[in-house]
């Protein structure tokens, strides 16, 4: 496995500066993509499975400490979903954008079912309208923004 | 094969690690609050501090770009109320002296600006720029111009962290304004944010309240002192057979309107207390009230100027 260059560190900060710029700075809450999940999920693709894992526990202990009753839910979701991320480059490749959209969308929804287990009690959603309904199209909104970000951290770099 | 050893120890240290980080995140959920609470606060004053200072920026902005037709009439309102009982407290401080009381004893607030947080997991929750430097500490009740807002959980040196009554963990000891009837008020959550209300549980199954009543704290449990304003009853929600009834309630206070509030020091929070005649006698916010607050007030100058 190549090493991770210094572009794609510092274009995954830029994903989560831009996160907590958009969800904490400026306030728009869940009207902004998850950009956290986004960069999780895509450091996974270079990391191997520890990485990854230690990279979704930093940023989930960051999203967490906004959290009063939630807290650490967003960490094991994160750690998990990047541990498994990093491990489904053994059965699944494609570099695409197409798949990477994918990946995106399925880590995402992935992240959003974990940590409605963990904090059922902050969703006033049911499990089902949440799973189906609201999960999809967050993961599909995070899904497309990432791509977005793709594209652009492919003018300059094509590690990723 | 030396590869394929090395290529399956690799594997296995990769799978221990991440599986031990696994567990300390598993570990950290589970910890109890007062444990969780110094990683909340390391991370929000290092990492996230920048974040957080912008937010407090913008919303200081926002602050002050409310309508100063809003604050005339305000204000206006406040000098009406100041000149109507300047005799009246002046007559009580001299009845209280006569009869040897001292003063009665008066919560004490700091004001803040309200910063909410909107991430995921964090949705009625709220962060202020005041903590225990400022003499706010854990459960000291949060105040908007119409009626509670929430409750302080979580205290810091200068900031403190809360959650609104639209939270499910949050509970308030409560009664009609008349006094008749005691229950407890917690919040019942609609499918949006805008949908949420008040209910008005555990009241005798006797009772009988009417929609319109207000309900306001109790000051019952030390938490909330008596008298800060729920809501409004609208009707019953359900009787539990010979046992008790809910009532649905209007909320006094959208926590989506609070921008400005007013936190209750510590130890006023626990202090016999009645607040409720800061919200009989309180100005209304009202643009439209500015004219009527103007002419009471051009009537008591002209009163003045004849006698």
């Amino acid at each position: 496995m190549a090493p991770v260059s210094w572009r794609l560190w510092a274009f995954l900060l830029v994903l989560v500066v831009a996160y907590f710029t958009l969800t904490l700075a400026l306030g728009l809450g869940r009207a902004a993509p998850d950009l956290l999940a986004v960069a999780v999920l895509l450091a996974a693709r270079r990391l191997p499975g520890a990485g990854a894992a230690a990279v979704g526990f930093v940023l989930g202990i960051m999203r967490d400490a906004l959290s009063l009753t939630a807290f650490g839910a967003s960490t094991v979701a994160l750690t998990l979903v990047a541990f498994l991320a990093a491990k489904s480059r053994e059965l699944f490749i494609g570099d695409s954008l197409l798949f990477i959209a994918a990946y995106l969308f399925v880590g995402k929804w992935l992240y959003d079912a974990v940590f409605f287990l963990l904090a059922r009690h902050e969703f006033r959603e049911s499990a089902l309208a949440f799973l189906l309904i609201q999960a999809p199209l967050a993961a599909a909104y995070a899904a497309v923004t990432g791509a977005v970000a793709l594209i652009f951290y492919r003018m300059i770099a094509a590690d990723l | 094969m030396e590869f394929f050893e090395g290529n399956r120890k690799g594997r296995r240290r990769d799978a221990a690690i991440a599986g031990a980080l696994l567990l300390v995140a598993l570990f950290l959920f589970l910890l109890p609050g007062a444990y969780q609470q110094p990683v909340r606060q390391v991370v929000r004053s290092t990492v996230l501090q920048p974040f957080l200072l912008v937010q407090g920026t913008v919303v200081e902005r926002r602050v002050r770009s409310v309508d100063v037709r809003e604050i005339i009439a305000q204000r206006d309102s406040l000098a009406v109320l100041v000149m109507a009982q300047a005799t009246l407290a002046e007559e009580n401080r001299r009845l209280r002296a006569l009869l040897g009381l001292g003063n009665r004893m008066q919560a004490e607030f700091v004001t803040a600006d309200l910063i909410r947080v909107r991430s995921p997991g964090a949705e009625s929750t709220f962060l202020l720029p005041v903590g225990s430097e400022h003499g706010v500490c854990e459960g000291s009740p949060v105040i908007g111009d119409l009626g509670l807002v929430g409750v302080i959980w979580e205290v810091a040196d200068r900031t403190a962290m809360g959650i609104d009554w639209t939270h499910p963990y949050f509970r308030a000891s409560a009664m009609t304004a008349t006094g008749d009837v005691y229950g407890i008020v917690e919040a019942r959550r609609g499918e949006f944010r805008e949908e949420d209300v008040m209910v008005f549980r555990d009241a005798p199954f006797h009772s009988d309240v009417q929609p319109g009543t207000r309900i306001q704290t109790s000051g019952r449990g030390a938490y909330h002192p008596r008298g800060i304003p729920l809501g409004t009853v609208v009707g019953i929600e359900e009787a539990d057979t010979g046992w008790r009834k809910s009532y649905l309630v209007r909320p006094a206070m959208r926590p989506e309107a609070a921008t400005h509030v007013y936190v209750v020091r510590c130890g006023d929070a626990q202090s016999p207390g009645d607040l409720s005649q800061l919200w009989q006698a309180a100005p209304q916010s009202d643009p439209t009230d500015t004219l009527t607050a103007r002419r009471a007030l051009e009537d008591q100058t002209s009163d003045a100027g004849t006698q």
